[in-house]
């Protein structure tokens, strides 16, 4: 006897198209994809994650048992004493006018020296600055002192040679790995060696010096409060948080360090803003990467 | 794909030229008038060691001007050979930017090619990533002393031709390999240079974009009759179909295979000689894939 097979169902067709097995094996679900590795997720996903996390800190935080963490509300009420009656808002000011005088010497020491790893005869002194970065900033501050006469200069020249030394290194080393095409298009081009520094080096390299130096920021912010405590008397938010440190207030110390840790993203994120704003090839770089 | 230019009629002049020209303060009429067998390019005996290495060992060629009564014809020379025979390296020498170790190496009436005196598209077509498509052009022209607004209205018309207007204020980050590839050839005609190098152009392009790149190049070569184009390449069928020349450079094996000396020319066809140049669908006739497999013969004993 013969049987007869069924008769084969219609093909879907169209959109309605179930997706085969290995189709749906490689596209997990939203929910899934933040747990798998080496997963893209969207905008609002990343937002949405971030907001989680900062939530389940805030909750630990919240009901945090140890005694020697206050509470939000401690900190909260703290960081109001201290902005209306305890300066901090000036303090922060003169922190600002700090940073931004030892990052603009920073900035151009380190370009000048990076930017002569170009000739041979200046990479062994270039070389030699980098090096530098070995030594600890505490063991300096008696030839510092004795250099500068101590007081704004001392910690103006402070921080810029901690940076200098950070910087100098990434950006040397920048300048070092530009490929040998770049200068041999520009030759066959026509173009003068001067030229050829200024499009190739200076001009090609812009995105990465403000990359260097957005993390040189953030090199020289970490060290603000050690620098300022080594001279107290111009003040300072190292100064603030060294003076509630020494009588044991502990939520005025946390009120300054969150105060620390804003306006540090707060100038990370106007570095990101500038570097997007003067260099807008470096995210169509990163899509094409 | 078509090989060569049209039989007939006679090329207009070039716009190009023409403007180049006039940025150099010559009239197009003024260029220097073609002459047959005039030598336009000519290595000589070279010789170059790298890391103790004979790369090249007395590579000797000439590149001639081709005429065409009544025709505008520039030269498009095929320099083929397998990878790592030191075909890049013999670019770098002839476009100035490394010096033999041994040997010379001219241009058009012997004169001297520094570099900046020879164009070069690089294989990666290397563009400044901080530049627009019209920065990058402007910036070859500005980098050969044309003023600025003269630079400016040049590329643009240099972007039209090449079909790259609507790319102008784009990055290179955001063109394709094959438009990087064509700005890389526009910029090389910013300022007024008649020996154009071309390393790989083939590589890494479908069959469309190959037929694309050989019109182009084909094009570029017969804007002047002095133009030359040297493409190299070990794309054999591709070097065949566009050029009217073909030197093959190769070492000298033992007969186990063993490498026994550096890179020189050891086979040279002519194709106009053949009857195998500047004729569309060459590609198609039985001569060109006799001609072929004879060259792919040789190849393999580079």
């Amino acid at each position: 006897m013969s049987t007869a097979s069924p008769a084969p169902a219609p093909a879907p067709t169209g959109a309605a198209a179930p997706a085969s097995p290995a189709a749906a094996r490689a596209e997990p679900g939203r929910l899934a994809r933040i747990f798998l590795p080496n997963r893209a997720v969207d905008r609002a996903t990343a937002v949405g994650l971030v907001a989680l996390w900062t939530a389940a800190a805030f909750i630990v935080w919240l009901v945090s048992p140890w005694e020697s963490l206050p509470g939000p509300g401690e900190v909260w009420r703290a960081f109001g004493a201290l902005w209306w009656e305890g300066g901090m808002g000036p303090e922060m000011f003169t922190t600002l006018k700090l940073i931004t005088h030892a990052l603009f010497l920073t900035i151009v020491i380190s370009m000048v020296l990076s930017y002569l790893t170009v000739i041979a005869f200046f990479r062994p002194l270039v070389a030699a600055v980098s090096k530098l970065r070995f030594l600890g900033l505490t063991g300096l501050v008696f030839p510092f002192t004795l250099l500068t006469g101590g007081g704004y200069a001392l910690k103006v020249s402070m921080l810029t040679f901690g940076m200098t030394t950070f910087f100098v290194t990434a950006m040397a080393e920048v300048v070092m790995s530009i490929p040998r095409e770049q200068f041999d298009h520009m030759r066959v081009l026509g173009a003068g060696e001067v030229r050829i520094f200024w499009e190739v080096v200076m001009r090609g390299t812009l995105d990465r010096a403000l990359d260097i130096t957005r993390q040189n920021l953030a090199i020289g912010w970490a060290m603000i409060t050690m620098v300022e405590g080594i001279s107290r008397a111009e003040g300072g938010i190292g100064a603030l948080i060294l003076n509630q440190n020494k009588h044991f207030h502990l939520a005025e110390v946390y009120a300054v360090l969150i105060a620390i840790l804003v306006v540090g993203l707060l100038l990370d994120y106007l570095m990101g803003v500038v570097v997007r704003v003067l260099c807008p090839y470096v995210s169509l770089d990163r899509v094409a990467r | 794909m078509t090989a060569g230019g049209p039989p007939t009629p006679p090329s207009p002049p070039s716009p190009f030229l023409a403007v180049a020209a006039a940025a150099a303060g010559a009239p197009a009429s003024a260029l220097p008038a073609p002459a047959g067998e005039d030598v336009l390019l000519d290595v000589r005996d070279v010789w170059q060691k790298l890391g103790g290495n004979q790369i090249l060992e007395g590579v000797t060629l000439q590149v001639k001007d081709r005429v065409r009564p009544g025709q505008v014809t520039g030269q498009v020379v095929a320099l083929l050979g397998p990878s790592g025979v030191g075909k890049t390296r013999l670019i770098r020498l002839i476009s100035g930017l490394d010096r033999p170790d041994r040997g010379q190496i001219s241009g058009v009436r012997a004169q001297a090619l520094p570099a900046g005196s020879v164009g070069v598209v690089f294989q990666s077509y290397p563009l400044l990533r901080h530049h627009t498509v019209l920065g990058n052009m402007m910036v070859a022209g500005i980098a050969n002393g044309v003023p600025r607004e003269q630079a400016k209205t040049k590329a643009q018309m240099l972007l039209k031709r090449f079909g790259l207007d609507h790319r102008a204020d784009f990055f290179p980050a955001k063109i394709s390999g094959g438009q990087r590839q064509r700005v890389a050839i526009a910029q090389q005609l910013m300022s007024q240079k008649q020996l154009l190098l071309m390393d790989e152009p083939f590589s890494g392009l479908d069959p469309a974009a190959l037929d694309d790149v050989i019109k182009l190049m084909i094009e570029v070569a017969h804007m002047d009759e002095l133009n030359t184009i040297v493409v190299v390449t070990h794309d054999i069928r591709s070097a065949l179909i566009a050029s009217d020349t073909v030197f093959m450079l190769g070492r000298e094996r033992a007969a186990d295979g063993t490498i026994t000396s550096g890179a020189r020319i050891k086979h040279q066809y002519d194709l106009v000689a053949k009857g195998l140049a500047w004729r569309p669908g060459i590609e198609r006739e039985p001569e060109f894939r006799e001609l072929e497999t004879e060259v792919k013969e040789h190849f393999r004993s580079l």
